[in-house]
């Protein structure tokens, strides 16, 4: 009931929000300031509500990356008090998270508030959505110094419970963020473990609900908590029991995926694992805004590649926001590249500090058979009979045997086409095949595979608004009526038949 | 409760000695372990005393090296996975010095059943300190090195398993060991003789490489003292009809749509 109530009111304050945004829209060159900026956002949210349009709702998300650099408390506390400007229990609970201010500080604000009070004074509570939009900043503020993380778990801990009781739909993209933001808080206060039961019980609840950008939200946070620990057993016991809603956002879809090529990577299926972290890149946002994203991405991506057998691009290693990140990594695929243990070795050594870091040491590890294989294959380009002595001088092998039975296992494996003879103790390399043959049908049928698919995609992405088609039946109504109406004057003037018949058929 | 005591001190002790007599132990751990669910303590959950705790996990510990000796790979499969609660979601617990022995023998199994997926997963979680505990770098060098394909190598780290109870493991790794190598003969030469397949593949006396070379279908040359690997099928390549057809008529209908 108080939502029908609350409609006309809100759209009274529509309207004035329109002016005022419009003016903003005039004058650009001034940023908004975070209590400006908050306070169109909660307009957005209310209109959000009011319309059932959760597009506005994500509108208001998106400025959340950049205005939550620019919390501090008294911004806080004056967006609460320009929020609520009745005295209430939600403003009193809000208010109680943060430190109190110097008292010239309140005088000012209580003065403020109390002079756009009578101009207000008509305007109702705001919506609940409102509240825990304020409550999400608030953690994110309480998140930015480590003296306030406990305070920051206990906030979201409430949060999420009213949250909960609230039970609103309207609410959901924002409660997506709110569970985001408790994550958060839980692991800078290095809780996450304890996190894990709250998210199962959510995540539970949420798909329900078909409350699907919760449910996404949650997944990720709990293959986060899972793959923080190395739990990849239960990540992909998770990833098998859920499915992840379709119609999540990019971000999570790009979590989604890096998390799923991580759990796939460690468990050797090299071509799914790479096909998620390419998802992954093709859904981070740009380069530039999200660095620490893209770089964990392509880090995994590399090593991916080369346990595949593949070399990346070169060019990925001049990015600009790469290029530092995956210097390490570069001297990685150099040495996997030139098919040198004794490179790879050092190389490894070297690094090792920055790959345990990266949670990527063990997976590197594993190139070690690569670069030997790599070696395997170049030599065999390059000669058509070589001396198992000099494959293992070449490719810094312990001993003859060791190279006999290496070179058994690449030619089982098929990646050279060679035979062994063994009286004489060397390595005979059969022609090279001609690169035609069905395989070359299989790598096309996947490229095509893939733009259908790409295609398929953004058709279905394209956004319908509501009743839009009112507008184009409209138009076409009236193209309809010119019609009738040169038609008629066609048949009142003296024209030929023919035209006549054109027009008519219409 | 003081039963179970008296019957961990008897398992204890009857386990520590030289020869353990593994019908007495397997009788007392499976009372204990009736206790241990009486307690409360197989599958432990909420806070526990964490005294009970660490002598429910030595009992395990001792039911997981005891299915090993007698040679019960199910029963240790079983006993590893009830450990897994007390080393991962007990990890407050002092730690056990028979944690990394117990978990380098589920990587050796996991290695000679193939499941080199699991293995790496298993190794995943792992910490990094654990990489440096004799018991875990064993497995892993023998992963390594099967990969790789030094068989001679994992031949030759047979004598160096950490703990007794590895050699159980390690001697049926090598039967996976010897079909692999024998795969990678049977593509890589064309022939071989008597004596180098032998040493090739482990065996040391003739008669173990015939029986061998006959379960693989080699054709063996007695006379000349070769074996002759008959080569699979000289590649005839089929061109894969159906499936082209089925994508032509995919792209078709996919293409309708966008048109």
């Amino acid at each position: 009931m108080p939502d029908v109530e609350m409609k006309p009111a809100d759209k009274k304050e529509e309207k004035k929000d329109d002016k005022k945004t419009v003016k903003e829209e005039e004058t650009p060159k001034p940023p908004p300031t975070p209590n400006q900026e908050i306070k169109s956002n909660i307009v957005l949210i209310e209109r959000a509500v009011a319309t059932l349009e959760p597009r506005f709702a994500h509108r208001v998300l998106r400025t959340l990356t950049s205005l939550r650099k620019r919390l501090d408390d008294t911004v806080l506390r004056k967006a609460v008090e320009e929020a609520y400007v009745k005295d209430s229990p939600t403003k009193q609970s809000l208010l109680s998270w943060l430190p109190a201010a110097q008292s010239t500080d309140t005088m000012e604000v209580d003065s403020a508030a109390q002079a756009s009070a009578p101009a207000a004074a008509a305007a109702p509570e705001p919506v609940p959505e409102v509240d825990m939009y304020l409550r999400l900043l608030m953690i994110h503020h309480l998140d930015a110094s480590p003296s306030t993380y406990g305070k920051a778990i206990e906030l979201s801990q409430q949060t999420v419970e009213k949250m909960q009781a609230l039970n609103r739909r309207s609410m959901d993209p924002i409660a997506a963020k709110v569970w985001y933001a408790l994550e958060r808080a839980y692991e800078l206060g290095s809780q996450l473990a304890e996190a894990r039961p709250l998210f199962l019980a959510a995540q539970r609840t949420a798909s329900l609900r078909h409350d699907d950008e919760t449910q996404a939200s949650l997944i990720n946070r709990l293959l986060r908590s899972y793959l923080e620990y190395s739990l990849y057993d239960q990540a992909d016991k998770l990833v098998s029991k859920t499915v992840f809603p379709a119609s999540a956002g990019n971000p999570q879809w790009a979590r989604y995926h890096y998390y799923l090529g991580r759990i796939k990577a460690v468990q050797l299926n090299y071509s799914a694992a790479r096909e998620n972290l390419q998802h992954a890149i093709r859904r981070a946002p740009a380069a530039k805004l999200a660095p620490g994203f893209y770089q964990a991405v392509h880090k995994l991506f590399v090593v991916v590649e080369l346990l595949m057998g593949d070399i990346p691009d070169r060019g990925l290693f001049r990015h600009p926001v790469l290029e530092k990140a995956l210097i390490a990594y570069f001297e990685i695929v150099k040495a996997v590249r030139t098919g040198s243990l004794a490179q790879f070795q050092t190389t490894l050594a070297k690094h090792a500090g920055q790959f345990e870091a990266d949670r990527t040491f063990t997976l590197i590890a594993r190139l070690r058979q690569n670069v030997i294989k790599t070696g395997i294959r170049r030599l065999s380009l390059s000669y058509s009979r070589i001396s198992l002595r000099d494959i293992c001088v070449k490719l810094h092998l312990d001993s003859e045997e060791d190279a006999e039975y290496i070179v058994g296992k690449a030619i089982r494996d098929k990646i050279i086409d060679a035979t062994i003879v063994h009286e004489r103790g060397w390595m005979e390399c059969g022609g090279q095949k001609g690169g035609y043959g069905p395989e070359i049908g299989d790598a096309f049928s996947k490229r095509i595979g893939y733009c259908l698919q790409l295609h398929n995609e953004s058709v279905k992405a394209m956004r319908y608004p509501l009743n839009a088609h009112r507008k184009e039946l409209a138009a076409a109504e009236g193209a309809r009526e010119r019609e009738k109406e040169l038609a008629k004057e066609i048949q009142e003037g003296d024209l030929d038949d023919d035209e006549l018949g054109g027009g008519g058929e219409f | 409760m003081s039963s179970l005591k008296t019957q961990y001190t008897d398992l204890k002790a009857s386990f520590a000695t030289a020869s353990p007599d593994l019908k007495k132990c397997g009788t007392l751990l499976s009372q204990l372990k009736l206790g241990l669910i009486q307690a409360g303590l197989l599958l432990p959950q909420g806070d526990l005393n964490a005294n009970d705790l660490v002598v429910a996990r030595e009992i395990l510990e001792i039911g997981a090296f005891w299915s090993i000796r007698t040679q019960d790979v199910p029963s240790f499969d079983r006993y590893f996975s009830q450990l897994q609660t007390f080393y991962t979601d007990y990890a407050h617990l002092p730690p056990s010095q028979h944690e990394y022995p117990i978990r380098g023998l589920h990587l050796i199994r996991l290695l000679t059943q193939n499941r080199i997926a699991d293995f790496h997963t298993a190794l995943e979680s792992l910490g990094a300190a654990a990489a440096d505990s004799p018991y875990i770098a064993h497995p892993v060098n023998l992963e390594r090195w099967l990969m790789e394909g030094s068989y001679a190598k994992v031949w030759g780290a047979r004598a160096e398993a950490p703990a007794a109870e590895y050699g159980y493991f390690v001697d049926s790794l090598m039967g996976t060991i010897r079909n692999e190598i024998a795969s990678c003969e049977e593509t890589a030469y064309e022939s071989l003789p008597l004596k180098d397949a032998a040493t090739l593949l482990f065996f040391t006396s003739q008669s173990e490489l015939l029986v061998f070379a006959q379960a693989r279908g080699w054709q063996v040359n007695l006379t000349a003292g070769s074996i002759t690997f008959a080569k699979k099928g000289e590649e005839t390549m089929d061109i894969p009809k159906e499936r082209i057809i089925a994508s032509s008529l995919l792209y078709a209908r996919e293409l309708e749509q966008i048109v």
